[in-house]
Order: structure tokens, then C-alpha cells, then sequence
């Protein structure tokens, strides 16, 4: 009598399920945060990063960004962080204070002119160089958002760069809704699309967000106060705006903002405290820059990289300039503005996505353009938390590190 | 030694030193941003000083010296609208109050520097758990011999002060159930509490050698005590009271010293006779008086040092006033004092205010809104009608 193989081992090797592999990754990421933190002196978040990236390339834990569940853990992580963001936004004090507007126009603009010139100098077309221009106007907020948390930043440098990042990122989402709407012009002959798509999309992001403010203020005075009723309403009503501004074909990002800044500006009688989300809010962190990491494309010429390396110091130089400039008469000192410029390098790993959109209207487009921006994306990835860290502890207002004591 | 050379002033002359909180608008606990707010305000012109203080979330500011309540006031609004205007450019809120009511002493950082690391070595949960905001007043003395004799004989109406400016009563997001919680974490150090019965300047010079000498204190600034004499200044000062939540209250609290100071140094035979007969039983009621104005208020009760008479605070705040109007009149403050008989008859102190915001919103953050904008608001605004 032969042997039979024994019927209840599973087949070798197993199959495990893509999310399984990505918890795994996850864990995996979170030593390696904890390890630069510790051992490196790098923060978490790209520890992260390089987690993502590595594991993508190399180990295939990472082999479906695509999972269902995953990505839309990490649309709702954006979603909050934008959403975190708005409420930074204090419209009051930009009418109190209008060189801040200044400010911020100067910075955005200048880092856009920067950021077009050097690709205009490498011999992109003007349509793709104008939209990658606008893309890299945007400070990353996951980045500012995240760094500040964990460091517990308060003061002066931390709300300027709060309060910068939010505008430049609606400047980018506009300018960049505007843009694609002039390219298409070369495709259909509608001379009122360019107009009309970032009007829509603005209007529709505005009003959706007002709504959302009005019902989320609304709940808040009915419910109890408690700590987890807050936290469920906002994350619930966040999911729910930002999918409706995805089908109405709103801006999400743009509609998680401006849902953020009203449900503050509309709070007139402080119902809402500040948010918590707890430990659990974490994993979400992990999550999207583990993501994010996994995006990352380092498969770039050395050529990409050096346009890239001219590009991220165009952009910085143009920011800094910006803040500088204006920052006596906006209130603060020259030490400090150029603190606030240095923190607003963190470039968003939703440039990749679009900068993906706006390059696949030009397929024939040279391999060596095509990575400069994901070379770009990959520097400030790594250097940009590095730059938010130094800023905030620079500047006195990290409050402490990760590990604070309890009573 | 002639660090403690009494530096002679005009008699009767005041003060007012103030720390004030800073509030980020967003979460309304406090937040860093002294050093900026000085940058700013160091552009304007203003009179008095707006200094910076131990902590990024504390700014002090102190007055010129007066003569009289009116040009103190103004001079404190003026200031006042300097700091407002430049707390507007940078996104924050200026507060009074003792202590702020939600921030967590345990979230207190103590900052990674020698001299911090010393404090919380030596004092521990202390250390993280004194971030409170008093009001000093100081008054003037000829000379070190009557800076002694003013201040045995204020320690009597200690209880006033503490129950007319109290506003600390949310401490660490709990209601305390005192007026006053600020006074129990000051309690808490070591050299706190009273001064040494020393009526001459050379007596109480003595004491302070002996105290040196043991290695206890290095010089006056160690001394926590409720008042103190300020050799370098030439006053008294008045340390016990809570940072009210306007400044023109707290011009009117240096005024009530001002005309008491003016009372007791005219009465003065009588007191020395008092103190001569009591010795340290002057001080038998002090903590007693002390914690029932913390605690009550206005409510409280206050047993006379000289008589043993109980009587509710109120009542003696009322009566003092009463006596002292001459005195008033003379230095005219009778607007200020006025406004304290007013304040103690129907009003009510600050912390009571504070208990009136927080039952009507429910929230901690709230109340802290309605502080910072009624430390803005010009003294009519936000004044029920009498």
C-alpha cells in the first residue's frame, strides 16, 4: 500500500489573502518606524515610507495596492486629515491678518513659476510642465499633519505651516482642475469647459462641505459630547462627503478641507472639541504611508533624478523666498518664516496620482521626463517629514516625542 | 547686605503685575507663543512692560507706578488693547484667570534643559502642576520699617483679596469646588504661606541672613509668601489674588490696597498697641480665614484676629469698605471701590461668573472662549445692569 499525501495539510505553499500580507507589512512597517525613531533619529512616517517602498519592489507584500479594503481605509485617512486640516483654518484670522493670504499667494505662486521654468529649461511641453507646476504648489498634509501630531507642536511656526499647507493645496487642486480642463480643450471643442469644470467642481466641493458642516454641528448639539460620538460623526460624515464629491465628481479633497474649515467657523457655540481619534487612529497613519511608499517609483533614470533634484530645490528656493519676503509684515521674524518655508517641503503623495492622469494624455511622452516627478515625490518623501521634525523641534514647539508619560 | 537695602519710595504709590494665559482658539487649552506675541509687541509703542515668563503659554505684564486708580486703569487698558491687537496677527487669545480650567498638568511638558530638569528633579509633579496666573499689587513704602507694619496689618483682609479676585475655580477640568484653587498649588511649596513676625526692616533683615545662612533661600525671590516686602522695589506686595478676567478689575483690587494701606498707616498707634498685645496669635485665624475665602468666597467665613469676631466675608468686606470710605475718597478711588461693593452685594466674583458660563454651555472650551472675549471687551460691555 503506497502513501497517501495527508488530506487535511493545506496545499504548499499557501495561499495567504492580500489583506493578510498587508497587515503583515504593516507590522513590519511599524518596527522599522520605531527603529528609526530610535536608533536613526528619522521619523516615524518614513520609516513607513521606506517600508512601503522596499516591501513593494522587493518582497511582493505589497503586490495589490488595489485592495479593496486598504484603499479605502486610506481614502478616509486622507479624508480626515484633510478634514483635520480645514479646521486649522481660521477665516478670522486670515481677515485680521491679510498678509497671510499674501503669504501664501506669493509662496504658491512663485514655487509654481520655480517649478514650470525648470521644466520648461528640461524641454517638457508648457501644458504638462504647467500641471506639474501646480501639482508641486501642494505641502503634503499628511505629512505636516502627522509630524505635528506626534510631536505635539503648538505655536507660531506649527499653525503658519497648517494654515500655508491647507491654502496651497486648494491652490493646486484648482489650478489643476483649470489646467485639465484647458487640455481637453484640445480634444473637444467646448470653450466653456475650461471655465465651467473648476467652477463646478469648486461650487459643488463648497456647497457639499457646507451641508456637511450644518448636519455634523446639527448632530453634535443633539448627541452627547462624549469623546467617541464626536469621533464617529466625523468620520462617518467625512466618508460620506467625500464619496458624494467623488460621484457628483467634486473635488474630495477640496470638499474634506473646506468640511473641516466650516464645521470651525460655523461652530459658534463650541460644540466641537478638539478631535482624538486614540490610538486607533494609527493604524490609518500606518496604513497610508506604507501605501504611499508602495506608490513610489524608483525605477527613474539618473538624469530624472538629477531634473528632479533641480526641481525640489527650485520649489524650496521659490517657497522660501515667498515666506520670507512677507513674513515681517504677516507678524513673525525672519528666523521663524524661514522655519515655516523649510516645513512646507513634505510634497504630496497625491501628486503622483495626478501627475499619472496628466501624463497619460501624453503616451509618447521620453521615459527621462516621465520620472522626474516620481523621483521628486521620493525625495520629499523621505526628506520631507525629516524637514517638518527639524522645523517643529527647531522652533520650540514640539511639545515632546512619541513617548510622554501618564499619570 | 545691601542686596536688601530697602529702596525708599513715595508712600501710598501702586502697581500691578499680571500673568495672563495664552489661548490657541482652535482647542482653547493653552498654548506656546509668548515669544512671539513679544516680538510683536515690542513694535508698538505702550507704556508699562510685557515680559515673558517661565512658560511659552504665561506673558506677564506690570504697570507703571501710580498715585491714583483712574490712570491706573487706563494705563492697564491701554496695555491691554496693545496685547489684543498683536495676539490678533498671530491667531491667539489672551485670558485671565488663575488657572486654566482644563489643561492637564500631566500633558505639561517640563522642557529638556538644565534648569527645567532641575525644577522637576527638586519639586517632581509640583513642578508640572504650578501653572497658575496671579495678580501682584504692589504699594509703597517710606521706608523698610513700614513695609513691615503694612504688612502684618493687610494680613487681616488677606481673605478680601482672595475672595474678590478669585477666578480659578475649574483646575485640571474638574470643578474644585473653590473660588480660589490657584492658592492650593502655591500652598504646596515649601516657602510659601506667611511672613515671619518681624515688625522692623532690621528684624526681618535678621531673619533673612539666618534663613540665608542655613543655605535655605538665596535671596528674596525664594520667598513665596503671601505678601512679601520687595526691598528693591520699596513696596509691599500683595501676592494672593487670582488674575481677574478684566484688567479693570484688577486696577480696582490695587486701589482697595491703596485705600486700605492709606487707613492702616493713620490707624496705626491703635495697631501697634494690637500687635504688641497679640504677638504671633495676629496670625492664630490667618490659615483658617485663608482657606474659607479660598473655598466660599464671598460665602466664607472670617474670624477678626483682634476681636475673635466671626462674621461671614462678606459682611467684613462690606463693613471695611464702609469704614475705610474716608480713605476712598481722599486718594479718589471711590469708583473702583464702588465697583467691588457692587461686585460683592449682587454680582459676584469672577469664579462664579466662570460657574455661570459653564452651566449655561456645558463646556470647559466654551467658558475659556467666553473668558478671552470678555478679557477683550471694554469694562461696560458684559455688565448686567445694576
Amino acid at each position: 500500500m503506497s502513501l497517501e499525501p495527508v488530506s487535511f495539510l493545506p496545499a504548499w505553499p499557501i495561499a495567504l489573502p492580500d489583506l493578510a500580507k498587508f497587515c503583515v507589512a504593516l507590522i513590519v512597517a511599524m518596527l522599522v518606524g520605531e527603529w528609526a525613531e530610535r536608533v536613526v533619529r528619522l521619523p516615524r512616517i518614513a520609516g513607513y515610507v521606506i517600508t512601503g517602498l522596499v516591501l513593494s519592489q522587493f518582497a511582493g507584500l505589497i503586490n495589490d495596492p488595489s485592495l479593496r479594503l486598504v484603499s479605502t481605509l486610506v481614502d478616509t485617512a486622507i479624508g480626515m486629515i484633510l478634514f483635520e486640516l480645514g479646521q486649522r483654518v481660521s477665516f478670522g484670522w486670515i481677515k485680521r491678518n491679510p498678509w497671510l493670504l499674501a503669504t501664501s499667494l506669493l509662496e504658491s505662486g512663485l514655487a509654481f513659476g520655480a517649478v514650470f521654468v525648470v521644466l520648461i529649461l528640461l524641454d517638457m511641453r508648457a501644458p504638462l510642465a504647467a500641471i506639474l507646476a501646480a501639482v508641486s504648489m501642494a505641502t503634503s498634509p499628511a505629512v505636516v499633519m502627522t509630524v505635528a501630531r506626534d510631536l505635539r507642536a503648538q505655536g507660531q511656526v506649527t499653525e503658519r505651516l497648517m494654515l500655508l499647507t491647507a491654502l496651497n493645496n486648494i491652490y493646486a487642486v484648482f489650478t489643476v482642475s483649470m489646467l485639465f480642463a484647458w487640455l481637453h480643450l484640445e480634444y473637444r471643442h467646448d470653450a466653456y469647459t475650461i471655465y465651467l469644470h473648476p467652477v463646478y467642481l469648486l461650487a459643488g466641493s463648497i456647497v457639499l462641505a457646507g451641508a456637511a458642516a450644518y448636519l455634523l454641528l446639527g448632530l453634535l448639539e443633539y448627541l452627547d459630547k462624549r469623546r467617541g460620538t464626536q469621533v464617529l460623526c466625523v468620520i462617518t460624515l467625512v466618508i460620506v462627503a467625500t464619496m458624494l464629491a467623488e460621484a457628483l465628481k467634486f473635488s474630495p479633497a477640496l470638499t474634506a478641507l473646506a468640511f473641516g474649515a466650516f464645521s470651525r467657523s460655523m461652530d459658534r457655540k463650541r460644540h466641537f472639541a478638539s478631535l482624538d481619534f486614540g490610538d486607533a487612529g494609527l493604524i490609518i497613519i500606518v496604513a497610508f504611508f506604507v501605501l504611499t511608499g508602495s506608490m513610489l517609483d524608483v525605477r527613474f533614470s539618473v538624469t530624472a533624478l538629477l531634473a528632479a533634484l533641480g526641481l525640489v530645490a527650485a520649489r524650496g528656493f521659490a517657497k522660501l523666498v515667498g515666506i520670507i519676503v512677507l513674513g515681517r509684515p504677516s507678524g513673525i521674524r525672519v528666523r521663524k518664516s524661514s522655519l515655516v518655508a523649510i516645513g512646507m517641503l513634505p510634497m504630496s503623495g497625491l501628486a503622483l496620482l495626478l501627475a499619472r492622469d496628466a501624463l497619460a494624455l501624453y503616451p509618447h511622452i521620453g521615459r527621462d521626463a516621465a520620472g522626474i516627478l516620481p523621483a521628486a515625490v521620493l525625495i520629499l518623501e523621505i526628506v520631507g517629514p525629516l524637514a517638518v521634525t527639524y522645523v517643529l523641534r527647531t522652533s520650540g514647539e514640539a511639545g515632546e516625542g512619541g513617548h510622554h508619560g501618564r499619570p | 547686605m545691601d542686596d536688601l537695602e530697602f529702596k525708599s519710595s513715595t508712600p501710598l504709590t501702586m502697581g500691578v503685575e499680571l500673568e495672563l494665559q495664552l489661548i490657541g482658539p482652535r482647542d482653547c487649552d493653552l498654548t506656546r507663543a509668548a515669544s512671539d506675541l513679544l516680538v510683536l509687541v515690542e513694535e508698538i509703542k505702550h507704556p508699562g512692560e510685557i515680559k515673558p515668563e517661565v512658560t511659552e503659554s504665561m506673558i506677564e505684564v506690570g504697570s507703571t507706578v501710580h498715585q491714583r486708580h483712574g490712570p491706573l486703569n487706563d494705563e492697564l487698558q491701554v496695555i491691554r488693547d496693545v496685547l489684543v491687537s498683536a495676539a490678533e496677527r498671530l491667531n491667539i487669545e489672551i485670558s485671565g484667570g488663575g488657572a486654566h480650567p482644563f489643561q492637564r498638568w500631566y500633558e505639561r511638558q517640563i522642557y529638556d534643559r538644565p534648569r527645567f530638569n532641575r525644577v522637576a528633579d527638586l519639586y517632581g509633579y509640583l513642578a508640572k502642576q504650578f501653572t497658575v496666573f496671579g495678580q501682584h499689587i504692589h504699594v509703597g513704602c517710606a521706608n523698610g520699617d513700614d513695609a513691615m507694619y503694612l504688612l502684618h496689618a493687610l494680613s487681616r483682609y488677606i481673605p478680601h483679596f482672595i475672595a474678590l479676585s478669585a477666578s480659578s475655580p475649574y483646575y485640571q477640568g474638574v470643578d474644585t469646588a473653590f473660588d480660589c484653587s490657584r492658592l492650593n498649588a502655591v500652598f504646596a511649596f515649601p516657602l510659601s504661606g506667611r511672613a515671619p513676625f518681624k515688625l522692623t526692616w532690621g528684624g526681618f533683615m535678621d531673619h533673612f541672613h539666618k534663613m540665608r545662612a542655613c543655605g535655605i533661600v538665596e535671596s528674596m525671590k525664594d520667598f513665596y509668601w503671601d505678601i512679601r516686602p520687595k526691598p528693591e522695589f520699596g513696596t509691599v506686595e500683595i501676592r494672593v489674588c487670582d488674575t481677574p478676567l478684566t484688567v479693570n478689575r484688577a486696577a480696582a483690587l490695587a486701589a482697595y490696597a491703596q485705600v486700605l494701606c492709606h487707613r492702616l498707616l493713620a490707624d496705626r498707634e491703635r495697631h501697634d498697641a494690637e500687635f504688641a498685645r497679640l504677638g504671633e496669635d495676629l496670625y492664630l485665624v490667618y490659615q483658617y480665614n485663608r482657606f474659607q475665602a479660598c473655598r466660599f468666597g464671598f460665602d466664607g467665613n472670617l474670624i477678626d484676629p483682634y476681636t475673635q469676631h466671626m462674621s461671614t466675608l462678606r459682611e467684613d468686606i462690606l463693613a471695611t469698605i464702609a469704614e475705610t470710605y474716608q480713605s476712598a475718597a481722599a486718594l479718589q478711588a471711590t469708583q473702583a471701590i464702588n465697583d467691588l461693593v457692587y461686585l460683592t452685594r449682587i454680582e459676584g466674583n469672577d469664579a462664579r461668573w466662570m460657574r455661570e458660563c459653564y452651566a449655561d454651555s456645558n463646556s470647559l472650551e466654551d467658558l475659556v472662549w467666553r473668558q478671552a472675549q470678555r478679557f477683550r471687551a471694554p469694562a461696560a460691555v458684559g455688565k448686567k445692569a445694576a
